[in-house]
């Protein structure tokens, strides 16, 4: 009768015969073209860690913005189409400020997560009379690192919609290989600064190009300092401290 | 009769056009009854007067005496059923010495709404007349614009209907003196508790050829509860931030004094 | 008797101005269409915050003009709990003014917090409460729930809370207040029993040197004893408040409810 996949990925909102939606499926495909992104929470605090791609020498890599503040307390690192990002850190930024201004007190980074995942399955063809936002899913994933009142915690938030909590989890092209690593390295008792080597060592083993202080950034949300990107000094700092082999 | 003074009229109407509030006037919110029965009539009120929302007086008297025959309930401004009373009660007395009878209740009323119909409602009294005379037992009520009606069962005041409910359910004919009495106290009690403008206790006059008796506090339903704080302060919390002692001996430096010997020649003249 | 309380400040009812005279020349052919959506049930309302309970009070009368709609009508409800019956709730809200709004609001305020439960999975505190309220009043800032509404709980170091509120949602933290009808009657009886505002030590200094008494937390019995015997003061004065005492004494072991009779003149 049909060709498996081809009558039914066209339609958005459409199940094929075994329960897939396509459209979604693919969309998870779209990140793992993606720069690597790391997170690691340890119990002072969370790192985000990304890489660059440095396209060309040319490039002012200042400009590429791929770990971003959503409020004083919660972080995100991205993966995947960042102008698709950004839709949903606006999104997110005006929930924490909605919270705030609400309850006087900071959004919890669970509900932050959530509120972003809301967003995630808002396309497709909409009802008479009601409008729907996007033609198609999200093509970006996203690491939520926040500090709340349970402490550190941080999240992975897909375009299916579904989030999930992690100790350290890696997200992009060289996932595969770093979550592996993630999983030999990791222990509960990593300092912030064990976890920036952590993040930072995963990183240069699966980056194409050679890790350098430029072409990687690091994050941390803790406690005391809130979400912070770290400056062109301090990455200097860690990436000189990087055993090298 | 002198009647009004309106020489501040203008004045007072410059000053509310500034916006300065009237002034408000103690107002008997009120619950007053009348009931004939046979042999007599008994006229009752609750004691509670209000200014707005306060109340002003937790314990006055509403009963106004005319004549020692007469009687009078007042509801509505308080100062108006004082003053109207009191000055027909003089009226009268005067018009039965020159009579040389004793006053009647339908002299009073006419006398009542006589006055209160001049003055078109601005005298704010609401009154029920009651009194025994040659001709009778009355009982009436008057309307502050002048109108009267004469019924053998009557309520006035913001309580009126709650009073009057009583009378409807468990008025007869030929009542004795206790029923009417115990009637018009149960009629005064629905105001007291369902009428916010009534209150505190009940007053009772009952009015006999004979005689009238005046029962003040007739029914005491809502005593003060006990406070259950001690709510003393030792001597010396006040905070005092000055303090000045005019001695007897400077005083003339304050007020200019005469003194008045013994033999002064200006001494009362006193009947001895 | 001849007493005239018009420049009373006491006197919170309403009171003819030049404001509200008739206007005397309305525009030719011009017809005023009026709304008037509110009316003004009566009743007090008293808040005490210890250290580490909160007292909340009410009368229970609903009056609207002279009459007396009912002699049992709450004033205070558990606001945040998960059950019908609240009986897990940690937060009471109390409300006086025109009772339809307030029970508008408490309603919302009882869905907020529901909603909160679920998206946060946590209850909220009432420090967040009191701001959320806070929001709710001032959404209506140009057609206001007509209540005067008092939050009470325990804050996130088990202090006890108050929070009280006008009408389009200014708010602030405080020791105790007083709400409603007869809150100009009980407001400085709590400002010299509570905080003991007025009162100094004899004999510790000469006029402005004098020291004032120092503020010591009160009992839960102190309190419970301070707020019958305001409203059984306010009762005797006010025409308002009357017929039944409603009290919730918010403690860490949960919401105590207590009813007691007062006066019904």
């Amino acid at each position: 009768m049909f060709m498996a996949r081809s009558e039914y990925d066209r339609g958005i909102n459409t199940f094929s015969p075994e329960g897939r939606l396509f459209q979604v499926e693919y969309s998870l495909e779209a990140i793992k073209l993606g720069s690597t992104a790391i997170g690691v929470a340890t119990s002072e605090g969370v790192i985000l860690g990304v890489e660059k791609r440095v396209t060309s020498t040319l490039l002012e890599t200042s400009s590429v913005e791929k770990i971003v503040e959503i409020d004083r307390h919660i972080g995100c690192a991205m993966s995947g189409l960042q102008a698709d990002a950004r839709s949903m850190v606006e999104h997110a930024r005006v929930e924490c400020q909605s919270h705030a201004f609400n309850y006087n007190e900071p959004l919890r980074v669970e509900s932050c997560t959530q509120a972003i995942c809301d967003l995630a399955l808002r396309f497709g063809e909409s009802a008479d009379g009601e409008e729907s936002i996007m033609s198609r899913p999200f093509g970006v994933a996203l690491l939520i690192a926040g500090y709340d009142e349970d402490g550190p915690s941080l999240y992975h938030a897909e375009p299916s919609g579904t989030f999930y909590r992690y100790d350290a989890k890696a997200i992009g092209s060289g996932s595969e290989g770093a979550q592996a690593e993630l999983q030999n390295e990791y222990h509960k008792s990593l300092s912030i600064a064990d976890a920036e080597t952590l993040v930072l060592k995963t990183l240069k083993q699966v980056m194409e190009e050679k890790l350098d202080s430029k072409n990687v950034q690091l994050a941390s949300v803790t406690k005391e300092r809130g979400f912070r990107i770290y400056t062109d000094e301090e990455m200097a700092a860690v990436v000189e401290r990087l055993p090298t082999n | 009769m002198p009647g009004f003074d309106f020489s501040n009229y203008n004045r007072n109407a410059a000053l509310h056009a500034r916006g300065v509030p009237l002034p408000k006037a103690t107002s008997t919110g009120t619950t007053i009854v009348g009931c004939i029965y046979d042999g007599g009539v008994v006229i009752a009120a609750d004691t509670r007067a209000t200014s707005g929302p306060i109340v002003a007086d937790k314990n006055c008297e509403k009963l106004h005496y005319i004549a020692p025959n007469i009687w009078c309930a007042g509801a509505g401004t308080a100062a108006d059923t004082e003053f109207t009373t009191a000055l027909i009660s003089s009226q009268l007395e005067l018009h039965s010495l020159s009579t040389g009878r004793k006053p009647r209740v339908v002299t009073c009323m006419t006398m009542l709404k006589q006055h209160l119909f001049r003055y078109q409602g601005y005298v704010g009294a609401y009154l029920v007349v009651a009194g025994v005379d040659p001709t009778g037992t009355h009982l009436f009520t008057v309307h502050a614009h002048g109108s009267t009606d004469k019924l053998p069962y009557v309520t006035m005041g913001s309580g009126s209907l709650a009073a009057m409910s009583v009378f409807e359910t468990q008025w007869r004919a030929q009542l004795t003196r206790d029923d009417a009495v115990k009637l018009c106290a149960d009629a005064i009690e629905a105001g007291i508790w369902n009428d916010l403008g009534s209150g505190s206790n009940v007053d009772v006059a009952v009015i006999t050829p004979e005689k009238t008796t005046l029962m003040r506090n007739y029914i005491r339903p809502n005593e003060r509860t006990q406070k259950l704080g001690s709510y003393a302060f030792p001597k010396g919390t006040t905070a005092v931030l000055n303090e000045k002692i005019i001695r007897k001996e400077e005083i003339g430096k304050y007020v200019s004094v005469l003194e008045l010997t013994e033999e002064s020649d200006d001494k009362m003249e006193v009947d001895t | 008797m001849a007493a005239m309380f018009s420049q009373n400040p006491l006197m919170n009812g309403p009171n003819y101005s030049f404001n509200d005279s008739p206007r005397t020349s309305a525009p030719e052919g011009a017809r005023e269409h009026r709304f008037d959506p509110y009316t003004d049930n009566g009743g007090s309302t008293l808040a005490i915050a210890g250290a580490d309970f909160t007292i909340m009070a009410g009368d229970t009368r609903l009056t609207s003009g002279y009459s007396i709609n009912s002699r049992h009508h709450p004033k205070l409800f558990k606001i945040g709990g998960t059950t019908a019956d609240q009986k897990d709730a940690t937060i009471v809200l109390s409300v006086v003014g025109f009772a339809a709004d307030g029970e508008a609001l408490k309603e919302r305020l009882d869905a907020i917090c529901k909603m909160y439960r679920y998206r946060h999975g946590k209850p909220m505190s009432v420090k967040a409460c009191a701001q959320r309220l806070s929001t709710i009043l001032y959404q209506k800032r140009f057609f206001p729930y007509y209540a005067y509404a008092i939050l009470g709980g325990l804050d996130e170091e088990g202090k006890g809370a108050v929070y009280s509120y006008d009408p389009v949602g200014s708010y602030e933290r405080e020791q105790c207040r007083a709400g409603g009808a007869a809150a100009s009657l009980i407001m400085p009886f709590l400002d010299n029993q509570v905080n003991f505002k007025n009162q100094y030590i004899p004999n510790s200094g000469e006029g402005h040197a004098l020291q004032e008494r120092e503020r010591r937390p009160l009992s839960r019995n102190e309190v419970e004893v301070l707020v019958k015997d305001a409203f059984d003061g306010a009762v005797e004065r006010h025409i308002e408040v009357g017929d039944g005492l409603q009290m919730m004494v918010i403690t860490k072991d949960g919401i105590e409810e207590i009813l007691m009779p007062l006066k019904r003149d």
